[in-house]
Formats: C-alpha cells, structure tokens, sequence
C-alpha cells in the first residue's frame, strides 16, 4: 500500500467518535476506512473488520437508488412530488423525490442511478492511459481532478516516478477548473435568483476560462491533456505567459462582477439561511468540499493532505461559519481569488525545462495506490491496483456522493423555492456519484 | 289561482310523517314527490306573480284581530321564484338520493319547505315568525339525520339550534320594535327614523344575518353542514335556501323601513365585505367537499349584503339610479347563487355515493362514475361561483363590481373609503373562491379513477345536477330579460316603479345589454356565448376541413417520471398549502409534528420516521369557545355565590324581594 | 442596476459572428476539427490499433467515434477537418473529409424559430454544458432564434446528449412522445451516437438511435459550441453553407 504523499495516522480497529471525526472514504470490501479527524486536522488510515454505521456509498450501485436517506413522514394531504430524472433547471439526469403537503419540504431524497456508465468496473483490465479516457469522462466539468487522483493513485500504485513539470500541468489544469466550476456555479445562483445581466456575465467569464483550456491544452475540457507519467503537453514559457495575461483579465473581471452580485440585495437576500447546514449535521452527514468549509470545518486536502506542487504553495483557506447557500456562494467566490494566487504561484516557481525527466520505460511493479485531490466540490479519493500497467481494481469515493446527505438534510423545511438555490449552492453532480 | 301550494307543502310533510311506517322507501319516495309537484306549482304562481301582478291568495283574520293573509307580492314572488327553483331539483335529487337514510329526513324536509313557503308568503310579521321557527327547528331535525360521529352530529346540530334561536330573539325584538312603530304587524313601509328604526334595522341585520351566516356568525353556516355531514339534500336545503329566507327577512325589513340613514348601508357594507373576504379564504383551504361549497355561501351572502349595503348607502346620497342598480345586483346574486351552491351540494353527495367519502384529499382515486350530466353540471356552477363568463355567476359579480366602483360618487369621504374597501375585498375575494372552485371541480370531478373501480349508478342524481347546470346558463344568458322579471321585486322594494337597468348600446339589440349607471359600464351577456360560439365553430371548422390533422393521445409530462402513481400525485390540500403558510397570520396556521416509530439512532443516517399536520384555525371559532367557557365560568361564579342551596339564603331572598313590592306599592300609591 | 449597465456597456460585444464568419480559432481550439490523415499521407496501421475506440479504420474515420483523444497525431494524422460535421445518416464512414451528409432540413417549415428541449440519459456533463453555453453571450443563440426551453409541450427539438442508459430508455421515449409534431431529434456527441468511450460496456445502449429515431448526429467529444449551433440552424435550413476550412 502507497498512498500519494500525505501523512496519516495509522489506526487499528477502534470506535471513531461522533462529531469530531467523519468518514471520508471506506472501502466496499471492509479492508480500507478513511477517516478525517477536524479537531486535529489530521487522517486517519484503519483497516476495520466491523463494517461502521457510516454508510457512504463508494461503488455506485446499478439503477435508481436513493442518495440519502430521509424520514418517514405521514400526515394529512402528505404526498411524494416526483421530480425528475429529466428535471427543469437541473441540466442533467437526476432525480428528487420530495415527501411534502405541499409547498414545504418535509423530506427530500435524491435519487440517483440514471447515469451510471460503470466506469469503475469498465476499466478493470485496461492499459492506465486507456482507463484514463473513461475515468476523465465520468464528469467532464471535473475532469482534471477525477484523472489526476486516478493518475496519481496509479502512479504510486506502481511506483512510477512523475515529472515535477507534470505536476505542475495537473495543479494548473486543476485550479483553471476550480475557476470554471466555481464560476459557473455563481452563474447559476445568479440564473435562480433571476439575476439575467449578472449571470451573462459571469457566463461569459466562464466560456472565457474554457477558451482559456482548449487554447493551452488543445481541448476546451482538457480530455486527454493528462497522462500517467508524462505530459501529453508540454505547457511553455509562451502559453504560461499567455495563461498569466488571461487570468489577470478574468481575475479583475471576476473582483468586478463579484462585488456588484453582493451589491444587489435581492441576490443576498434570497441566499441567505437558505437551506442552513450547521456545523455539527455538516459532519455527522459527512459532508465535504466548500460545503464543509461554508459551515465552519476548515478542511482542504490541499492544506491538510496536501500533494506536491501544493506542499511548496501558499493555499489560503476561505471558510464561514453561515452554512447557508449565501456561505457556500461566498466560500465559492472567495477560492476563485485566491485559485488566481496559487495559480501565479505556480507560474512563478514553474520548474524550468531542464528539470522535466522523461519518464521511466517499465513502470516497477503492482500495487494498490490511494491518492485524494481537493476537487472544485470537494475531497476525491481513489483508491487502485495495478498489475503489469493494467488496471485491476478501482474504487473511488466523490465529493457529490459525500455532499448528497447534506444537501437533503438543509433542504429539510425549506419551501419548493429555495430548491435551485439550495441545489446549485452545493455543487453536486450526479455525473461523478453515479459514476 | 287561489293558493294551494301551501296546503300541497305541508301534505308532503305529512305523507313525510307517514313515511315513518315499515315499507317506508316507496312512501318516502311519494312524499318527495309530493314536494317536487308543490315546488314546481309555487315556480308557477311566483312566475305568474313577476309577470301580471300579485294572484288571489288566502286571507283570514288572526287572534288579535290582524287581518293575515297568505299572498305573494313582487319581493317575496321573487325569492319564491329562487326557492323554488332550487327546491324542484333537490326534491327530484332527494327522490333518488334518500334511500338509505332514516324516514325522519323526508319529514323535516317537507316541514322546512312548507315553513319557508309560509313565511315568504306571510303578510304579517308574527306568520312570518312563525314560519321562521318551524323552519328552525326542523332543519335542526335535518342535520340530525346526518352520518357520522353521534356526538358530533349532535354538537353540530345543536350549534345549529343555538345560533337559530340566537336569531329567532333577535328577529323577534326586530317584530317587537316594529310593532311599536307601526301599531301593528302587518309588513308594510312605515315612515320615520329614530332611534326606534334603528333597533328594528340593527336587530334585523343582526338577526337575519346570523341565518346567513355572514360574519362573525359564519360558524351557523359552515359548521352544522362540514361537522355533521348533513344529507345532501339537507345541505343543499339549508344553504342554498334558508340562507335565502335570511336574505328574504332582511329584505322585507329593510324595505319596510323607509328612508335609511348613510350609516345603515355603511354597516352592511362593513359587514359583508368582510364576509366575502373570510369566506372566500376559508373555502380556499377547505378540505371537505360540502365545507367548501358553505364556506363560499358565507362568501356570496356577504356580496348579497354589500350590494344592498351599496343600494343603502346611494338611497341616502340620493343616487336612485345607483341605488335601484345595486339593488338588482342584490336579486340577482341571490338567485345566481342559490341554484349554483345547489348544484355543488347535489354533487358532492354524489361523489359521496360514488366514494363514501366527503375527503377532497381522499376522494381522488375512488371509485369511477359514469352518470352523464353530473360532471358538466358541477362544472357549470362552480365556473358560476367562480364568475365565470357567461354563466349567472359572472353577470352578478359584474353588477356588484360595477356598483363598488361607483361608490366615487358618494359625498362622505367615508363612505367612499369604505366602498373603495369593499372593493378591494371583493375582487381578492373573487380570487381566492377561484382557487377554491377550482379546488373543488379538480379534485371532485376530474381525478382519475382507480383502475377497475365502479360505483353503483345512481340513476338520476347525476341528471339533476346536469339540469341545474343548465338553469344556471339560461340565467346567465338570459340575464337581461331576467332583470327584467325582476323588476317588480325592485319596485316592491324601493316603493316606487323602476325599469330594469336594460338597453341596447354598441349595436347590440336593444334589451340585450345590462348598463351599470348611465355613463358607465355595460355587459351584453348574450353576446359573450354567441361570440365564444362563434369561435369555436371557426376553430372546429379549420381543424375539421382543414384536413388530415391527427390527434394523438399522450400521457401527461412529470419530468420523464412514469405520472399517476400512487401516492404521487398532488393532494387537494397541498394544491391550497400555499394560502395556508401565505396568509398564516389570518389562519393561524401551524404545523403539529409528531414522532412516530422507535428512535433508533440519532443523526441523518436513520432519520426518525414522524407524523405531520398542518392545521389552520377560524379565529372567529376561538373567540365563540372563550364565550361559551366564559358563560359557563360566569354560571358557576353565580351558582356559587349567589345560590349555593341553603334554605336560609333563599329565605332573606323572599323576604327582601316581598319587602321591595311592599315598598314600591306604597310608593306608588 | 447601473453597476451591470456600465460593465455591459465597458465589455462590448462579446459575441461570435458565426454562422455569417467562420469560427475562429478561441471559439474552436484544434481538437475541435475532425482528424483527417494527413495530405498524402496513407492510414497506417498503428493508427488504426491505436485508436482507443476503434474509430479508425484504413478506409477512414467514424467521426460519430471519435473522441479527439489526439493519440492519432503521432500516427500520421491532424485536426484539420472541419468544426461542424452534423449529418442526417449515422456517420459510420463519411464519404471523405469535410463530407456533410445533409438531408432536407427537418423543421424548415417552423421558419426562424426553434425551441429545444435538452435531455441527458447519461453524459459526463460536458456535452450538456456545451450545449447550454450556446445561450451564453459569446454564442447568443437567441439572436438566431433558438431558445431553450423547459418543457418538451413547447419544444421543437429533442437534443439528446450521453449514452443511453437503461434507467433512462423509458424517460428518453416519453420526452419524445411529448414533443408535438414537427419535430427533431438531435444526438449530440459520440455517446449519443455510437457510446463513444463506453460503446460496448454491458448495460448501456449504443446510441439514441436505438430508442428514438435520430433527424441529425452531432459528432464530437464534445461537439464545440458552434457545431452545436451549427445543428440547429441546420433543421431550419439555416446553416452556414460555406464549409469552414
């Protein structure tokens, strides 16, 4: 066992306690638990024989199956309002079933399984750049983060030694994407709360950091741009300052836009305690990401298992204490500014050509690698095998499978409206959870 | 035509009597027959009586040598008219309808028929009176033939005897007073004001408004018929017809009165607006398929009250034209609403007969009906109720609306802040009875059966509601000539000979159009059916001879989810919860929650399984339970106090109340 | 309010002049063009056992298979291929490069206007986004009449994206039964039309057009936005008619 980078603790089989630890990620088999403990800011590695009370789902199961659980609720007039999988305003399949007497929200399950593609059972037997393909599709607007956790988790599987250049590439393709996400997510508060100029032009800001992807790497979502072991592309001195330029135009447009959305009351109002998670539900529900930090848990895989590049960078942790849409929007908006800090980090301790090796012909040998990588939503975990530079087994836990109990559990009480406010605050994507 | 009907009325209650006997079905059956025939004769002297004059009744002279007669006059042939048309289709409903019910039904129901004929027909107040009573007391002996729970058939009932007999006192100190002022009981316009007039007026509003049920009285209406689930037929009865011997009783009154004060038509204008107001919101949110259609009786008594109360207020500004307009829009709306609420109570006793149940939440998903005429009936009235264009509904909307919006022309800035108001509350109103029609008609009619399910026929039933459908658009269309008709009514109340608001304007045939004012608005309601007609013919026409259009039948679109399934479709009540939280400061809404199920674990994983109810609450029901524990605080403070049964007490009571005569005859002498 | 007026007005015109110009080079990065061998150059048959989807044959490339992994380029191919390559047959084996398989265009009696209806049965979210960036005001679809909308009773057109899966055969038929005639069906992206990277994988269908007839096939992994826009004008006959070079 390997795991890319960050140090843990190692545990045996003991209780973890409630509310000061959650589960990050555990294993279908049993053999590997995962634990976060906040107070501490450290991980836990355990290899429990007793499967825990925390059920989160890290295989996705085949067809519709719920993504959290939600109460039992009778009652006069009380009924289920289907509402989905091809749901207005939501743009992909997915599906809620929200238990109501109408306008409010007595319990909210989301229903995933209507996009299960099977990656991670598809993959079993392919070479690692192959797997690579299917692994970048499971969710396009997350891509370089589900490829470089796969990559890296592969990579230290076998032991195959990377390039400081190449992850540099992957930390570059991975903050350009927080900007996109993170940018497209405001747009589509702003779009619920009718902001129609507003969410132009954050829009616009996001078609400009894709242009910004295929201009650099040759493709707007930069599939294929990432490999195991080396560059696919090389990012040069020209492109970087290209890069610089680019994101110094956006990064102003960005402070622009930003402080005129938190000008206009009718976008904060609406936000605000809209589908409130506390601190406490946030953790006993295993939430992670900008939802944890939008609660006050100061988490980051990047600051608190943090992998090279981002062991030599300053990461500033943007956190509130609200847990409300508005807190998860403004956690948002503030990781854009201070993705635009690492990312001129990154350019200014960029490694020069000479240090970039080739990498090694045959990788060393089979093994089981874990590697976790803060996505735009939150913390990513793979876990693979490799043998003879194929992919044995693969299992990986996303942040939107972790975020699906959180979501349903602020959406409790809220009324049918704060629905797409509450929805595009979390970020979730049934892409990646269904897998 | 001498005037038999009454006797042919009060033979129905008597066959009803017989009715009580073994092999009752088929007397019982006679009996509504009986009252059917008498209905349709009393239509006939009351049409005869709006279109020539007032026809030979009966005339004798009383024990205290009053000379009482039983006659129809242009008021009374007008409510006549209106009764009678609801009473001929719920006596046919009743003929099909009443066969499981016990044989006392068909008695009260022949006795509260016969007892509104009377006092509609009375020349004098004391016939009147006692009409009122009979009246009273046996639809008191109606409700209790309802099903359901015993003791809350009887509380209901007996709320429905308290407010009656509240009101019988009231109308009696009314009678009382007027005897004073008149010297006599015959109705009859006596001359004057004072302080005298006013009692009978205040009393008489009070009184005759308590049997409307319009606010703060509003539980007389709703609660007897949502509580006990009286019969259909009874229900239909006592809110179509007794509400309309309130409205004929104040009417009457009013009339009799002569030149009112501007605050009299203030009052009523007060009171009705915020009647039609609390009953428009409260049938919004009704769950109960005959607790609707009585919360929106409160709602269209009041819009009676505040067309009269505008006709008050104009009569004392000197506006006649106004004044005899709003008047119409008060005969008008008395008769739209009465054969339309008819139709809505045949009708959910029939969804009753088809689904036993008078759940709107729980009817969908019953059984499935297939009586032709029941459906488009329901809908015809509750479209009326909901002033839809061109039913009856609709043009008395219209007229009320159009005299609120000449309340500019009032002198006092009060009044005219006041009409402003009224206004303002109507037209919310008109809203929220939408949602509640719509409420209704959806999820009364229109639901989906559960596969496989049938209902017995009910022969018949559905017919009947069908024919006051049809009634109901005859009076809509044919509102002008039917204003016409009504016209005799008017002048009996305004004393004088008045013309019916009608004319032909804007190329419209003279006499086909109503004119709100001389310069104001004006409404052709036959023309509204013939252009809708019109269109659609053009419609049918294109797609019929336009070729080679294929209809192609699909299900309903639930965001790619399979619809209709089980437990997934809407609820009545959650189509209205959006009113409940909106206006939760008027309903006082709140949400009762309740865990049900062991608690296994806290924590999201294993959510605690639990119960809801959002309930909504009648303010006006809270304060009458404060009076009624008050009262009964007050009643054992003075039993303890005063008579707490020692002989020795009672005693000095004598004692003191023999030495008080003793003094005051000395006194005195 | 003023705030957003004067940002708008200090940013200009943002959008594409595109279908009256060809796209430029921001609006379609190389691998957005289709992969051609290049001039004089024969299909070798490492490329062809390269290929990770089997798109290339030595007769020629599926583009409804290719996913623009660029693993080709090594092989003796380039991106030079033109941007919007929407056909009306299944482009199993386009004709040679730059072929554009158009049929009469479906929707040309709607005239100037489309509505479209968006379904996902199972993308990775990319395909989508393209698609939605069409509204956005680098693309502004709305000045050339397309809109979307969110109710299939109002749309014209069917735009399909992902494999099909089988939990969403059932949703994917009854979006289609409730479009009203006329209608379109727009497979976007190689999922849509052949599974693109999951063609094969068991449990997931080959392409829409084994549930729903297909009017037009969108190939692209994803298809930009301009050969999205592309498509639609293309069912109102109102495509940019010079093929891009």
């Amino acid at each position: 066992m390997t795991r890319a980078g960050w140090e843990v603790e190692a545990g045996d089989d003991g209780p973890v306690e409630d509310g000061k630890r959650a589960l990050a990620y555990r294993a279908d088999d049993g053999a590997l638990a995962l634990y976060n403990d906040y107070d501490r800011g450290r991980s836990i590695l355990r290899t429990p024989k007793i499967p825990g009370t925390w059920s989160v789902r890290t295989a996705p199961a085949p067809g519709a199956h719920p993504l959290a659980a939600a109460a039992e609720v009778a009652g006069y007039g009380t009924f289920t309002f289907p509402y989905g999988p091809i749901s207005a305003g939501v743009p992909e399949a997915g599906k809620f079933e929200v238990r109501t007497y109408g306008e409010r929200v007595l319990g909210l399950v989301p229903v995933g399984g209507f996009k299960t593609r099977s990656v991670a059972t598809s993959v079993l037997g392919l070479p690692v750049a192959d797997a690579g393909l299917r692994v970048e599709r499971m969710a396009g607007n997350l891509s370089a983060s589900h490829v470089s956790a796969f990559l890296a988790a592969a990579e230290s599987a076998e032991g195959r030694p990377v390039p400081t250049a190449e992850l540099y590439v992957r930390a570059l393709a991975q903050e350009l994407q927080r900007l996109y996400n993170h940018v497209r997510q405001i747009a589509r508060v702003a779009e619920a709360a009718a902001q129609n100029v507003g969410l132009a032009q954050v829009h616009a800001l996001g078609e400009e950091i894709l242009r910004l992807q295929g201009s650099v790497f040759g493709h707007r979502w930069m599939f294929g741009a990432l490999l195991p072991g080396g560059p696919a592309r090389r990012v040069d001195a020209a492109d970087r300052d290209r890069l610089e330029h680019a994101l110094g135009g956006i990064g102003a447009e960005f402070d622009v836009l930003w402080s005129l959305l938190l000008e206009s009351r009718t976008f904060v109002d609406r936000l605000q305690s809209t589908a409130p998670l506390s601190k406490e539900s946030a953790i006993a529900s295993g939430a992670v990401g900008p939802t944890l930090r939008a609660s006050g848990v100061g988490w980051d895989d990047r600051l608190r298992a943090p992998t090279p590049p981002y062991t030599d960078l300053f990461v500033s942790l943007p956190n509130e204490t609200a847990g409300d849409a508005l807190a998860r929007i403004l956690v948002r908006g503030a990781e854009i500014q201070a993705s635009l800090v690492i990312l001129e980090q990154l350019f200014d301790r960029w490694p020069t050509e000479e240090s970039i090796t080739e990498p090694a012909e045959s990788p060393v040998g089979p093994g089981r690698g874990i590697a976790r990588v803060e996505a735009p939503n939150g913390d990513l975990v793979y876990d693979v095998t490799v043998a003879d530079g194929r992919v044995r087994r693969l299992q990986f836990r996303s942040p939107s499978a972790a975020n699906w109990p959180a979501f349903a559990a602020s959406m409790q009480d809220a009324v049918f409206t704060d629905f797409h406010f509450a929805f595009e605050s979390f970020g979730l994507v049934f892409a990646e959870t269904d897998g | 035509m001498s005037a038999p009907y009454l006797g042919i009325l009060l033979t129905a209650a008597v066959v009803g009597l017989f009715a009580s006997a073994p092999a009752a079905v088929l007397a019982r059956r006679i009996g509504y027959g009986i009252a059917l025939a008498s209905s349709l004769l009393l239509l006939a002297v009351a049409i005869a009586t709006l279109a020539t004059g007032p026809v030979h009744g009966i005339a004798w002279t009383g024990p205290l040598g009053d000379p009482e007669s039983l006659q129809l006059d242009g008021l009374s042939a007008f409510f006549a008219l209106a009764a009678s048309l609801v009473w001929t289709a719920t006596s046919a409903y009743s003929i099909f309808y009443d066969d499981r019910r016990s044989p006392g039904l068909a008695v009260c129901y022949g006795l509260t028929l016969g007892a509104i004929a009377l006092l509609v027909s009375a020349s004098s107040f004391l016939l009147f009176l006692i009409g009122w009573e009979i009246m009273t007391l046996a639809s008191y002996g109606m409700i209790l033939q309802a099903t359901g729970r015993g003791d809350r058939i009887f509380s209901a009932a007996f709320v429905f005897l308290a407010f009656g007999e509240a009101s019988t006192l009231l109308v009696l100190i009314a009678v009382a007073a007027f005897h004073v002022l008149s010297g006599g009981f015959l109705e009859g316009p006596v001359s004057g004001a004072g302080a005298l007039t006013s009692l009978v007026f205040v009393a008489a509003l009070l009184g005759f408004g308590l049997k409307m049920g319009v606010a703060p009285f509003h539980l007389s209406e709703w609660l007897p018929i949502a509580h006990s689930s009286a019969p259909s037929n009874a229900s239909a009865v006592l809110s179509s017809t007794l509400t309309l011997a309130g409205a004929y009783g104040l009417f009457r009154v009013v009339s009799d009165l002569g030149s009112p004060p501007a605050w009299w038509g203030g009052l009523m204008l007060a009171i009705g607006a915020i009647s039609v107001l609390l009953g428009a919101l409260f049938a919004s949110v009704s769950e109960h398929t005959k607790g609707l259609p009585a919360y929106s009786t409160i709602e269209n008594n009041g819009l009676i009250l505040v067309a009269l109360g505008v006709a008050l207020l104009a009569e004392a500004n000197g506006l006649t034209e106004l004044a005899v307009f709003a008047l119409f829009a008060a005969f008008f709306q008395a008769i739209a609403h009465a054969v339309a609420k008819t139709a809505l109570f045949l009708s959910a006793g029939y969804v009753e007969h088809a689904t036993g149940t008078f759940d709107l939440s729980a009817v969908a998903g019953g059984a499935k009906r297939s009586d032709p005429g029941e459906t488009e009936g329901t809908l015809v009235a509750a479209l009326s109720l909901a002033a839809a264009p061109p039913l009856a509904g609709f043009v008395s909307e219209w007229m009320i609306l159009e005299s609120l919006f000449q309340s500019y022309r009032f002198s006092s800035p009060e009044a005219q802040f006041l009409g402003l108001l009224a206004g303002a509350a109507v037209a919310l109103a008109a809203g929220l009875i939408v949602v509640a029609m719509v409420k209704f008609v959806g999820f009364a009619l229109l639901w989906k059966p559960s596969p496989g399910a049938t209902a017995p026929r009910a022969a018949g039933l559905g017919t009947t509601v069908g024919a006051v459908g049809g009634i109901l658009v005859g009076l809509g269309v044919g509102a002008p000539w039917i204003l016409k008709g009504v016209a005799p009514g008017v002048a009996a109340f305004a004393h004088a000979a008045v013309t019916a608001p009608v004319s032909g304007l804007l190329a419209v045939p003279d006499g086909w159009s109503i004119v709100s004012g001389s310069p104001f608005g004006i409404l052709s309601p036959p023309v509204v059916p013939i252009a809708i007609g019109l269109a659609s013919v053009v419609a049918w026409g294109y797609f019929r001879l336009g070729g080679g259009r294929r209809t192609r039948t699909v299900e309903p679109w639930m965001a790619g989810s399979a619809p209709g399934r089980p437990g997934e479709t809407y609820t009545s009540f959650g189509y209205s919860t959006g009113i409940r939280i909106m206006l939760r400061s008027i309903l006082r809404t709140r949400e009762v929650r309740a865990s049900v199920g062991p608690v296994t674990e806290a924590g999201l994983a294993t959510p605690v399984p639990y119960n809801v109810d959002l309930e909504v609450l009648d303010v006006f029901k809270l304060f009458y339970d404060d009076l009624v524990a008050a009262t009964a605080a007050v009643s054992d403070a003075f039993k303890v106090a005063i008579m707490p049964g020692r002989l020795g007490r009672y005693l000095a009571y004598i004692l003191l109340v023999t030495l008080a005569v003793v003094v005051y005859v000395a006194v005195a002498a | 309010m003023f705030g957003w007026l004067g940002r708008s007005a200090a940013r200009g015109i943002l959008t594409t002049r595109y279908p009256d110009a060809p796209p430029t080079p921001s609006e379609a990065p190389v691998s957005a063009h289709a992969p051609e061998p290049r001039p004089a150059v024969p299909i070798s048959p490492n490329a062809v056992a390269g290929c990770p989807v089997r798109a290339i044959a030595p007769d020629g490339v599926d583009q409804g298979r290719c996913i623009r992994c660029a693993r080709c380029l090594a092989q003796g191919f380039e991106f030079s291929g033109p941007v919007a390559l929407a056909t009306a047959k299944r482009p199993d084996r386009p004709e040679g490069p730059g072929a554009i398989l158009g049929g009469a265009a479906p929707l040309a009696r709607l005239g100037r206007s489309i509505h479209v209806f968006l379904v996902d049965v199972g993308s990775c979210n990319a395909c989508n986004l393209e698609v939605l960036s069409i509204a956005h005001p680098q693309y502004d679809a709305s000045r050339l009449g397309i809109f979307f909308t969110n109710s299939p009773r109002h749309a014209d057109v069917l735009l399909v994206v992902g494999v099909p899966t089988e939990a969403m055969v059932e949703p994917l038929r009854r979006a289609y039964d409730a479009i009203p005639a006329p209608k379109a069906v727009v497979a976007t992206g190689a999922c849509a039309i052949r599974g693109g990277v999951f063609e094969g994988t068991p449990g997931l269908r080959s392409g829409v057009d084994e549930i729903v007839p297909v009017d037009l096939y969108v190939p692209g992994c994803p298809p930009p936005p301009v050969a999205v826009l592309d498509a639609l004008l293309r069912l109102i006959g109102r495509e940019r008619t010079e093929a891009p070079t």
